[in-house]
């Protein structure tokens, strides 16, 4: 378990700070048009690599989120059930947000 | 993580310790407190940046709602209070960040002796960059 949220910790500091640099700091004014936008998703690369951080951030922090729910001392049973619900929740956030990008793109 | 006297084996404890060393444990805070402290920041700033998350994916559903709608929310992002949200905001992802590399460390065995200052440099280090951070946002907005 801990390993996991160190792994994806590590990898976390590489993909956001990519993340931060590419969407805020490379962007004249800190924020990008619609137009931009668009073009930035469009990139294959850019695209495999947002999708990416998605994954890695959303599982990062659901694992964070048991991980404080574990701490409040909870049955095995309610553990179990616990993680069906998170990832579940995880599933949706990835798919919701992978449409989300997707469809942007496919207005370019 | 935190090698106090206190948190030794009793039996060792009364082994190893006159009693003014014990008694002094009881008041003595070093390394426990830096742990504490980076501990909680450690959950709070998680439990916020989930949140930040969630709010983060929410509002980039303006992209479906088309050129207009995300335009109102650019405007938005540029006032004064959204800079001062995003100022915690890069607050929270700084201390977050160093001070999870700072328990990776100390988890695979590394700085132990050196955890309170490696909270300190991380605590620091996150208040100069959020300041750098924010300073970049003037200017550039
Ligand atoms: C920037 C790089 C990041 C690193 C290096 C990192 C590292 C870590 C580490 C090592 C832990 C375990 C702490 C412990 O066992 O005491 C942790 C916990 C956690 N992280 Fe991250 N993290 C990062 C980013 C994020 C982000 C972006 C989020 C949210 C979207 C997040 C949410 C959480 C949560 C909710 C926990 C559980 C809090 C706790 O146990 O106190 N983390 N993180």
């Amino acid at each position: 378990m801990w390993i996991w949220q160190a792994l994806s910790g590590i990898l976390l500091t590489v993909l956001l700070v990519v993340h931060m640099v590419a969407n805020h700091f490379v962007v004249e004014g800190g924020l990008r048009t619609y137009e931009d936008v668009i073009h930035y998703l469009s990139n294959p690369f850019i695209f495999a690599l947002e999708t990416a951080f998605l994954i890695v951030v959303t599982s990062h922090a659901l694992m964070g989120v048991r991980a404080i729910i574990l701490d409040l001392g909870i049955s095995p049973a309610a553990d179990r059930r616990l993680k069906a619900v998170l990832v579940a929740l995880g599933a949706v956030i990835v798919a919701y947000a992978v449409w989300l990008t997707g469809s942007v793109v496919l207005r370019a | 993580m935190d090698r106090t006297l206190s948190s030794l084996p009793v039996s060792e404890h009364v082994a190893r310790a006159s009693w003014w060393r014990r008694a002094a444990a009881w008041v003595d805070l070093h390394g426990r407190r830096e742990g504490w402290l980076a501990f909680i920041l450690m959950r709070v700033t998680g439990i916020g940046l989930v949140f930040y998350l969630f709010l983060h994916l929410t509002v980039l559903s303006t992209l479906a709602r088309g050129r207009q709608a995300w335009d109102a929310f650019i405007a938005l992002a540029r006032s004064p209070l959204f800079v001062a949200f995003d100022a915690v905001l890069i607050f929270g992802m700084l201390y977050h960040g160093l001070n999870g590399l700072r328990v990776i460390l100390l988890g695979l065995g590394v700085g132990s002796r050196r955890q309170a200052v490696l909270f300190w440099g991380a605590f620091v280090l996150s208040i100069v960059l959020t300041a750098v951070a924010v300073r970049m946002i003037l200017m550039m907005g």
